[in-house]
């Protein structure tokens, strides 16, 4: 056993915290809860333009493909499963199965990126709906973007983990505050893609759109 | 040092289940859109949706998140951030006339 895979055994060890909370742990705490307010203003966004008729294009509701974003949605929360699988295996001193779940989160992150990816690209090319088409389109790709963009982060962080964990043998007892940080992060991403699908999709396409 | 290790944290297979009841709910989210289409809920719809995700939301802040396991301090923090979103954009929401948007 390494002495990172030692140390990742006591993992709780060495914290700082005059809450009762470790601070670091906190400080992500408050982050995640203030981003509440950026996403619901950008869902706000949304929602104030979805009812709204316009001279220009398509409007994201009439063109949605609600089966391929289904499984973009499982996709997604699958990868919340192998992220508190990682973070069990490493709370266990598993480092084998700790690296192999981070990575399936990075995979599976990566994979509802490129989905969201072909998502834009068939709306742009096939449907017309550019980001300037019509207030309804702007709103809908910067929501659906900043959402993607936060999980593109999240799977550079996982991925810095795993690389981590690799070069040095497994995750020490500070990593492991680290990896708990990102898990964090990525279900937080999750939970704001759950309301996106129920709030955005689900709830404004327009019968006959899927 | 947090007392969130006095309550143990679910089990591999448990989250296993848990994922399954994830993926059960937005199966019966995806089967409530179609039902739509085919026969108008109206209200029912949204509101079945909208519970739906809500519940999904929870658990996995609660799991997942383990914020059951953490010191209430945080679930109040959580829960304040959430609440004082969902009541600033409901007004406005309610002030736009677009809190009722359907299909």
């Amino acid at each position: 056993m390494t002495a990172a895979a030692h140390e990742a055994q006591s993992p709780h060890q060495d914290l700082h915290e005059s809450t009762g909370v470790e601070n670091r742990k906190l400080a992500m705490w408050a982050f995640l809860s203030s981003e509440f307010l950026f996403f619901g203003a950008l869902i706000t966004n949304y929602l104030l333009y979805v009812g709204r008729e316009f001279a220009s294009g398509p409007k994201p509701s009439e063109i949605y493909d609600i089966p391929f974003t289904s499984v973009s949605s499982f996709v997604l929360l699958m990868s919340s499963l192998t992220m508190v699988l990682a973070h069990n295996a490493l709370s266990r001193g598993d480092q084998g199965a700790t690296r192999t779940w981070l990575l399936a989160t990075a995979m599976l992150g990566s994979v509802f990126l490129a989905g969201q990816v072909f998502e834009f690209t068939e709306f742009i090319t096939l449907e017309n709906m550019t980001l300037a088409t019509n207030p309804s389109a702007s709103a809908f790709y910067v929501l659906t973007g900043f959402h993607g963009t936060h999980v593109a982060i999240g799977v550079i962080m996982l991925l810095s983990l795993f690389g981590l964990s690799k070069r040095m043998g497994g995750l020490t007892n500070r990593q492991f505050l680290n990896l708990e940080l990102v898990g964090l992060y990525w279900h937080f991403v999750d939970i704001i893609w759950i309301v996106i699908f129920t709030v955005v999709y689900l709830l404004t396409a327009v019968p006959g759109a899927s | 040092m947090a007392d969130e290790h006095h309550v143990a944290h679910p089990t591999p297979a448990q989250y296993v289940k848990i994922a399954i009841g994830l993926a059960v709910l937005t199966a019966i989210e995806v089967g409530l859109f179609y039902l739509n289409d085919a026969v108008q809920l109206g209200w029912i719809n949204t509101a079945a949706l909208l519970i739906l995700a809500f519940l999904k939301f929870v658990i996995v802040v609660g799991w997942y998140m383990h914020i059951r396991y953490e010191k209430a301090a945080v679930s109040r923090f959580f829960t304040f951030g959430f609440a004082l979103a969902f009541s600033l954009y409901a007004v406005v929401l309610i002030s736009f006339g677009v809190l009722a948007v359907s299909r």
